[in-house]
């Protein structure tokens, strides 16, 4: 009974970077804006994050630290992507490896240290216990006392779903990827509906990042976003986007990620339970692959656009 | 070819002004610290040589990346690639032992085989199921580290050591060291030339550049997409494979240890960017990237710039670079429409060689 509470909780735990980074890519999956740099912008979250934490001693200033980071991240984008028109594929590759590079440098610049760093002085995110539920004796422990940022999480799912969906910026987000000509045509800056996306897919990244360092963990490490934001992709990829299928996907990715924590303690190499996650990233994408095969046929080549 | 040079130049240099303003910001001297990356990575024998050593394997995930990123397969599994063609041979070397003349040309295809098979369950996953390879690639890097993290700490591990790492492999499988240098830059020059070849001067190369940059006129031209595709998985998967078993068999330790991937997979994958999946340009990159990477510690040791600085200045010069590639197509179709409208409105009207570019 304890394992499975155990398991459940790690799975909401497990499961927030995943759906928060994966709403951020949910904009730009509908601008068409191929956006592999999710990776980058959740490590640099992260960074900052104990950065403002650290230095300031409030995590609400390690929170807006944290977005910062994934906004300057994504402004980065925005100015080489949209504007200078590079590949948007590049630009993601290099700002993953500048995410990468960048951390490790100023973790030791800033904090001498190589591989993690950790401290008393790193604030994290306060835990939320919730009144009369918190009584309750399994549901309790179940529902009560995550960091806050759980709940505000799912709660944002079902915000960005209006705003993608029942919006007049969400229409004109859609129609930007499917047709920027025409959106310009009508006299809307498509350019500047892009930047949006990508703006906003950083803070979500950035925001996923300072759930890792100050919400999932205390700390920061070297390359700790460790594959979540290409997760966060093939989430993307699999749900086509809808911020509530995200939300079911983020639980089963978060669920597979706390049995590789629980089998942890048993006769199998921690190696092979940590490959969990990603296998199970393969698994689905294998399923969504055959099933698509199956219903309709479609053309061999038909890429997936992100 | 003359345009890829200038905006090539045009990118490093603004990348190396940013990288001495991120250093002088900082209140290092920038300048010296250039120098210093510099003079620890070209002007001794010894630091040569170290450069060259450093850039062997980063030509063959360099042309793993290249060869793939040209024809068109997002092939991102060079760091599971690597991993599982040092491994492999690694192993291989450590349970076989026979003469050096029959070892190492083993060991190599060992190598070739193991990295291709690794890429092959991509393309395979793509082939018949129609997965993309991107998020595949990804996903597998991280499968074959956790798997050779496995294999290396525990049926592998050296057991009189305390980090996780293997033995050294039977000497019979060591690459010669020639007078201070790495043999290993001389494999991966005859694979630069072998790869050039096929890339320039074969029906498979240029069926394979033009699925690079038009699927549909390729498919119409008559050539086999899937076959194609196949082949380029596989070719691309087994020079990753190489360049991870080129820090077994080469260099001085001989083992497979923790973090011995360190930054290669992702390095070939910059460099093929950065240099337009061109096999030249992938040469030249990776001696570049080599000599920085070479030089940081030397600028570490002198003006006390973290090493990992060079990390920065990799992706910084990629973003430059492909950005002044870019900017610069830009900016002359830009001139040549001027030039065109000008002429028109003078009533010259528009002649057959102004269409230039």
């Amino acid at each position: 009974m304890n394992l499975l509470i155990e398991l459940i909780r790690s799975t909401f735990l497990a499961a927030v970077p995943i759906l928060l980074a994966s709403l951020g890519g949910t904009y730009t999956y509908y601008a068409d804006i191929f956006n592999i740099a999710m990776e980058g912008m959740m490590l640099i979250g992260a960074f900052t994050a104990v950065l403002g934490s650290f230095f300031s001693g409030s995590w609400v200033i390690g929170i807006l630290s944290g977005i910062a980071g994934g906004l300057f991240t994504a402004l980065i984008f925005t100015v080489f992507a949209v504007y200078l028109k590079t590949d948007e594929f590049v630009t993601g590759i290099a700002l993953n490896l500048f995410a990468l590079g960048g951390t490790t440098y100023f973790l030791r610049q800033i904090f001498s240290v190589k591989g993690a760093f950790t401290s008393s002085k790193i604030i994290p995110l306060p835990d939320w216990n919730i009144p009369i539920i918190e009584n309750i004796p399994v549901l309790g422990e179940l529902l009560s006392g995550y960091p806050f940022l759980v709940y505000i999480t799912f709660l944002i799912a079902v915000l960005v779903e209006i705003h993608i969906f029942k919006t007049k910026f969400g229409l004109r987000l859609r129609a930007t990827g499917e047709d920027d000509a025409a959106v310009d045509s009508v006299g809307i800056k498509s350019d500047i509906i892009k930047s949006k996306a990508i703006l906003l897919s950083g803070f979500y990244c950035g925001l996923a990042g300072v759930f890792l360092s100050l919400g999932y963990v205390n700390l920061f490490a070297e390359n700790m976003s460790n594959g979540r934001g290409w997760i966060s992709l093939a989430v993307i990829i699999l749900t086509r986007g809808r911020p509530l299928g995200l939300l079911f996907m983020a639980l089963l990715f978060g669920f597979f990620d706390g049995l590789g924590l629980a089998l942890q303690n048993t006769f199998i190499p921690s190696q092979f339970t940590q490959m969990v996650p990603y296998l199970a990233t393969l698994a689905a994408l294998f399923f969504y692959s055959r099933e698509k095969k199956k219903s309709k046929g479609e053309s061999k080549n038909e890429s997936m656009a992100v | 070819m003359k345009r890829q040079i200038l905006t090539s130049a045009v990118g490093i240099i603004t990348a190396l002004l940013v990288g001495l303003i991120i250093m002088a910001v900082q209140g290092y001297p920038a300048f010296d610290s250039y120098y210093q990356l510099f003079n620890y990575s070209l002007f001794s024998k010894f630091s040569f040589f170290s450069t060259l050593a450093k850039t062997a394997p980063l030509i063959l995930t360099g042309l793993s990346a290249a060869v793939a990123f040209g024809s068109n397969a997002v092939n991102l599994g060079q760091v599971g690639q690597f991993l599982i063609g040092g491994i492999s041979v690694t192993a291989a070397g450590l349970y076989i032992d026979l003469p050096p003349v029959v070892m190492i040309p083993l060991l190599i295809f060992i190598a070739l085989l193991s990295g291709a098979l690794y890429s092959g369950i991509a393309a395979w996953l793509r082939l018949k199921f129609n997965m993309d390879e991107f998020i595949t690639t990804l996903m597998l890097n991280f499968v074959a580290q956790y798997f050779t993290m496995y294999l290396i700490s525990g049926p592998l591990l050296d057991k009189e050591l305390f980090s996780p790492m293997t033995r050294p492999i039977n000497k019979s499988g060591w690459l010669p060291d020639l007078g201070g240098l790495d043999s290993t830059i001389i494999i991966s020059i005859i694979l630069l030339i072998i790869i050039y070849f096929i890339w320039h001067h074969t029906k498979a190369g240029y069926e394979w550049k033009v699925m690079g940059s038009n699927e549909m006129f390729a498919k119409a031209g008559g050539a086999n997409i899937d076959k194609n595709y196949l082949k380029i998985m596989l070719i691309s998967g087994a020079l990753a494979g190489m360049a991870g078993a080129m820090l077994v068999m080469g260099g001085v330790q001989h083992r497979f240890l923790k973090g011995i991937g360190a930054n290669y997979g992702w390095d070939g994958v910059m460099i093929a960017v950065v240099a337009d999946s061109s096999i030249i340009g992938t040469a030249f990159y990776s001696f570049f990237f080599a000599m920085i990477q070479t030089g940081a510690m030397g600028m570490e040791l002198e003006t006390s710039v973290p090493s990992e600085f060079v990390l920065i200045l990799q992706s910084i010069t990629v973003l430059f670079v492909v950005a002044s590639r870019k900017s610069a197509h830009l900016l002359l179709n830009r001139i040549n429409i001027l030039l065109r409208m000008k002429n028109i409105k003078s009533g010259g009207g528009i002649k057959e060689d102004e269409f230039i570019d």
